[in-house]
């Protein structure tokens, strides 16, 4: 009966707990109230992500909300009676509610309304028969063509309305297979494992990508274009190390198969404008800074476009994903507290991570991050693993040999979207899992298979980056 | 978790209890409640929608005394705190009057024949929530293993 309220109980208490702590019982020297406070928020929200007593987005909230009340210049009046040295550095309450609207969840949104809009005008499905028509009728092939077309959608849309979308277009074909055939395994599961390697191909691809941007900045910053430049061939490799693994490990023997998508390209107006729109905000994120535009502004400018035509409706705005913009507005805020509050700088220096070796390191973090993500939300993972990682990638001077920080927080960022062993671990794993053909032990076999190649392939591709000077 | 309910109206207990029987694989998520008359079900809606609870799906009998099936469906179709609860009439003996009635006035979802099939009565009550609970803006994963996976993909936009 206690387990049950455990799930409460527990992130309630515990920071509770670490607010009454005396400073001293830290170890690191010269703690401010403040940096206790970051602390216990820190702890709050990871139990609330992991537990998940509360939806996680609400977390994400809470995240803000607490850190306005406990270390802003406006918040509680009794939060700011201590002396100031004591207390440490205030954060400006501007600054945190900024998070709602920080340059990357422009960004994200502009990938929203992009997506809405190819939805609405059917770009989605029409391109998906298009695409798939080269691709034949030899299920081997077709499942190629799958793959590859959601990858590439996932790379712009939600990896989740990508995977329904392909999952409705497959449905009537899987009932045609006979009971006992694999095959069945290997397209049920194709699409849910394309989706989730696409998301990792752009930086609106997957919320994870997103948070690691916000720790790319300065002489690190990656522009929307490079980000494509290694983010893609990683994609096309991944998928085709998928491809190989489901073919063998669950051979189809149904000889053809016979993908059936209605439906014609829409040519009114409207439809028109969506489709110049969508090439050219995608022409302009490739172009980088040749026009001055950096991917944020590039961002707004469908927002902008389909606002005016009416193609985005009011009662479409409505229906925008908000949920996941806050979520990944609540992991920014908390980077930003462990920053702006000097915890991140002070907690590194108490900690003698300057002994571990730089390799060990990043593949400490980056298996903590894919073992996290196969159990908990991949947005979740980045909010608290990246914040950590950046500021000890920043502080490290032994890593420099092997690519800086970048490599270490990509690193964590391509692991982060690589946990999708279990029907939890994602919701495009759940809603494939759902349709019955796929028994979980087959889909944590080829889950376990990908992310451990995945990481792998993520080392070997940011050492060639490397050794190339394309980063560090 | 949001309580949803699956109510099932009919005069003959032993009809309500074998449809509840069918109906049994959602138990353990949803709640199932057994009415015997329209009058019976319209008092159960005002208490559910008093604690805020769903209601789902209405199965209901057409030819009751007192008050038909049709009737009690129209009423609650017409009733703003059950806006998107599906109905399904599940009768052997309506007219063709009754049929329209039903189509036209009670906005039916599924109209299903007596004697019924348990699978087809299964099979039709899970899309049925399913599109309920995706139209109402539920969190679907909750309830996943009992939905109907073609369905859920077909509604799935964002």
């Amino acid at each position: 009966m206690l387990k049950k309220y455990l799930k409460y109980l527990l992130p309630i208490l515990v920071p509770l707990l670490i607010l009454l702590l005396p400073a001293s019982s830290f170890g690191i020297a010269g703690m401010t109230l403040i940096e206790q406070r970051v602390i216990a928020i820190f702890v709050m929200a990871t139990l609330c992500w992991i537990l998940e007593p509360i939806p996680i987005y609400a977390t994400s909230v809470l995240i803000i909300v607490l850190e306005l009340l406990l270390v802003s210049d406006k918040g509680l009046w009794f939060t700011k009676l201590a002396p100031p040295e004591e207390l440490g550095n205030i954060i400006n309450h501007q600054t945190i509610m900024g998070t709602f609207a920080s340059p990357i969840i422009m960004l994200f949104l502009g990938g929203f309304f992009l997506a809405m809009a190819a939805t609405k005008y059917r770009l989605d499905v029409n391109l998906a028969r298009v695409l798939l028509k080269p691709f034949g009728q030899d299920p081997k092939f077709v499942m190629l063509g799958l793959m590859m077309i959601t990858a590439i959608f996932s790379m712009f849309m939600s990896n989740t309305a990508t995977t329904a979308m392909m999952l409705s277009i497959l449905t009537p074909v899987l009932a045609l297979f006979a009971k006992k055939d694999l095959g069945r395994v290997a397209f049920a599961l194709s699409v849910p494992v394309a989706a989730n390697i696409g998301g990792i191909g752009t930086p609106i691809g997957t919320p994870p990508n997103a948070v690691a941007l916000k720790y790319l900045v300065n002489e690190n910053s990656i522009s929307f274009g490079s980000w494509m430049a290694f983010g893609v061939p990683f994609v096309v490799v991944m998928l085709f190390i998928a491809w190989l693994l489901l073919t063998t490990l669950f051979p189809a023997s149904i000889k053809e198969i016979n993908l059936n998508i209605k439906g014609r390209f829409l040519k009114t107006p409207k439809a028109v404008i969506v489709y110049v729109t969508f090439v050219t905000t995608i022409l302009l994120w490739l172009m980088g800074d040749l026009h001055g535009m950096n991917s944020y502004v590039v961002a707004l400018i469908p927002v902008a476009v389909f606002s005016v035509f009416k193609i985005i409706t009011k009662e479409d705005l409505k229906k925008i994903s908000w949920d996941v913009l806050w979520l990944v507005s609540g992991g920014i805020a908390l980077g930003v507290a462990l920053d702006k509050s000097g915890l991140a700088a002070n907690a590194i220096a108490a900690i003698p991570f300057a002994d571990f070796h730089p390799l060990l390191l990043i593949v400490g973090a980056s298996v903590l991050c894919l073992l996290m993500a196969n159990f908990m939300s991949h947005t979740a993972t980045a909010n608290l693993l990246l914040p950590l990682v950046a500021a000890l990638g920043a502080s490290m001077q032994s890593l420099l040999p092997y690519g800086g920080e970048v490599v270490l927080i990509l690193a964590v960022t391509f692991a982060a979207s690589l946990g999708m062993s279990l029907p939890i671990s994602t919701p495009p794993n759940a809603l494939a899992y759902a349709s019955g053909h796929i028994e979980s032990k087959q889909m944590a076999k080829i889950g376990v298979i990908l992310g451990i190649i995945g990481v792998l392939l993520s080392y070997a591709m940011l050492y060639i980056l490397k050794q190339i000077s394309f980063i560090g | 978790m949001d309580k949803i309910n699956i109510i099932c109206v009919d005069d003959e207990r032993e009809v309500l209890e074998s449809v509840s029987r069918d109906l049994e694989y959602f138990s353990d998520m949803f709640n199932i409640e057994e009415c015997e008359s329209a009058f019976e079900c319209l008092q159960l809606l005002d208490e559910l929608d008093a604690q805020q609870e769903y209601v789902a799906v209405i199965i209901s009998d057409h030819v009751m005394p007192e008050k038909s099936g049709v009737e009690l469906l129209t009423e609650v179709a017409l009733d703003n705190r059950f806006l998107g609860t599906k109905k399904l009439l599940l009768t052997g003996l309506a007219t063709q009057a009754d049929t329209i009635k039903a189509i036209n006035n009670a906005k039916l979802d599924n109209f299903l024949e007596k004697v019924w099939d348990p699978q087809e009565l299964l099979q039709t009550v899970k899309e049925l929530l399913t599109e309920f609970i995706v139209e109402k803006g539920l969190d679907y994963e909750d309830y996943i293993e009992k939905l109907d996976a073609p369905t859920l993909y077909r509604l799935i936009k964002a």
